[in-house]
């Protein structure tokens, strides 16, 4: 039987197209296609850089199945690796450490650097006899997975057959150059993790347009109108919005958190929020940005792992640890208020008669951005 | 406590610099090369995965009797 969606009708323009059919949603055999085609053939983050802080920080992550390791070596430098021993295939890490030294496999102790180079090879050779003339250790080191960190979020691409990620992002990379500064981590007030039923993609559609803003955040209407945001679109790499009347969050002494660095005026009143394929969404602000990686765990579970950011005395001055605490619990309100709506299109597209949707091509065309990106992904690894 | 005592001890409780220690010394007190370099083995990657300065000296015992390479 032939399982292959049709996907002609997305690949078009929003005002002729229709949304991604329910199987994108509901099937478990299209979840799997786009493991491959959506998620390991592209750029998808699967964790962050503050996670790692120190040398020798390992963190095993479980992305869709795929055992990564990422760890961050003696030249400070974040790297992932396949976390699997090149002999029997044992898991390297199971819980997050600290490597002093090797990674030592815990089966028969092969050990590897942190740059996942093969160091040792214990009685490969026989008892005391750590060589073996077809054991080479060059050709034996971990299996690295080309990994990008930008802004602290870790970006893989697992089947390493994507452009290099500066190139495929850009045009991104060049829209926010002037947030190319420190961004520092909050603390542990600022992280926080929302366990979502729903399809990952429809945490991604939902975030990168601003239609439901008015009905889903109503308490944004006081100052953020809907005539006040504006679409943004990048074919092939990313979509979101911005809005031009960004209000910085003032303490009751009318404290505000300092700015990354100096700014164009563009900066001081707008903000701008962008999923980036396929799995990462960031709001970029003059004075915080926040980043989410959502985690795939199932077809219909989704984690959405949220981390704030601030420049290097926002992030510490303990006299802004109020105004931090504020800002992470003003954003967990925003996000939590997305969720009976991304749960609620989850359960809605078991409709059966359902037809993929229909966008407006004046307000949908962020989404309709993604649609297309998506089915282009899937069109494209079934040639 | 007996050498292997001591390193069923160490064993259980993960304390690799007294792996490291412990089948040094196992290593010294070998009857015979084979065994020795068995040993240093052990000692050796325990002080790699400690990152412990006495891997240095550990690998250099093993590369002069051939059991690793000259240098990697």
């Amino acid at each position: 039987m032939n399982t292959q969606t049709n996907l002609g009708a997305v690949m078009t323009s929003v005002a002729q197209a229709k949304g991604l059919p329910n199987a994108h949603y509901v099937s478990p055999e299209v979840f799997e296609e786009e493991r491959q085609a959506v998620l390991f053939n592209h750029w998808a983050g699967v964790g962050f850089g503050k996670d790692v802080p120190e040398i020798g920080d390992a963190r095993p992550v479980d992305f869709l199945g795929m055992p990564l390791l990422v760890v961050r070596d003696r030249d400070g430098e974040v790297g992932v690796f396949q976390n699997t021993c090149r002999h029997r295939g044992m898991i390297l890490v199971e819980e997050p450490r600290k490597i002093e030294g090797a990674i030592r496999c815990p089966y028969h102790s092969w050990c590897y650097s942190l740059k996942g180079e093969l160091k040792s090879t214990p009685h490969v050779g026989g008892p005391g006899h750590n060589t073996h003339a077809e054991i080479k250790r060059d050709a034996l080191g971990l299996i690295r997975v080309p990994s990008y960190v930008w802004h602290d979020v870790i970006y893989v691409n697992v089947n390493g057959n994507a452009a290099p990620f500066e190139e495929v992002h850009a045009e991104l990379l060049a829209r926010w150059a002037e947030f190319e500064g420190p961004m520092v981590h909050g603390g542990a007030a600022s992280s926080f993790k929302l366990e979502v039923a729903t399809n990952w993609k429809l945490a991604v559609e939902n975030y990168c347009e601003s239609y439901h803003l008015p009905w889903v955040h109503p308490g944004l209407n006081s100052y953020s109108r809907l005539e006040d945001h504006y679409n943004i679109e990048a074919p092939g790499a990313y979509s979101g919005q911005g809005t031009l009347v960004y209000r910085q969050l003032r303490g009751e002494n009318g404290e505000t958190f300092p700015d990354f660095g100096p700014h164009s005026e563009q900066w001081d009143e707008g903000a701008e929020y962008i999923a980036v394929y396929p799995n990462v969404l960031l709001g970029i602000h003059r004075d915080h940005y926040f980043a989410i990686v959502l985690e795939p765990k199932a077809l219909d579970q989704t984690v959405e792992h949220i981390e704030i950011y601030y420049a290097q005395d926002g992030a510490s001055d303990p006299d802004l640890a109020a105004l931090r605490e504020a800002n992470a619990l003003q954003w967990k309100g925003v996000f939590v208020e997305d969720i009976f709506v991304v749960e609620g299109m989850q359960k809605g597209r078991h409709g059966v008669l359902f037809d993929g949707g229909k966008f407006s091509p004046e307000m949908d065309g962020p989404t309709h951005n993604f649609h297309h990106w998506v089915a282009s992904a899937v069109d494209a690894a079934r040639r | 406590m007996s050498l292997d005592a001591a390193l069923l001890a160490a064993h259980e409780a993960g304390d690799k610099a007294a792996l490291t220690r412990l089948y040094t010394q196992a290593a010294d007190e070998a009857g015979d090369v084979d065994a020795a370099c068995f040993y240093l083995t052990h000692a050796y990657v325990f002080a790699l995965e400690s990152g412990a300065p006495e891997a240095v000296a550990l690998r250099q015992r093993l590369a002069d009797e051939g059991r690793e390479p000259v240098c990697d």
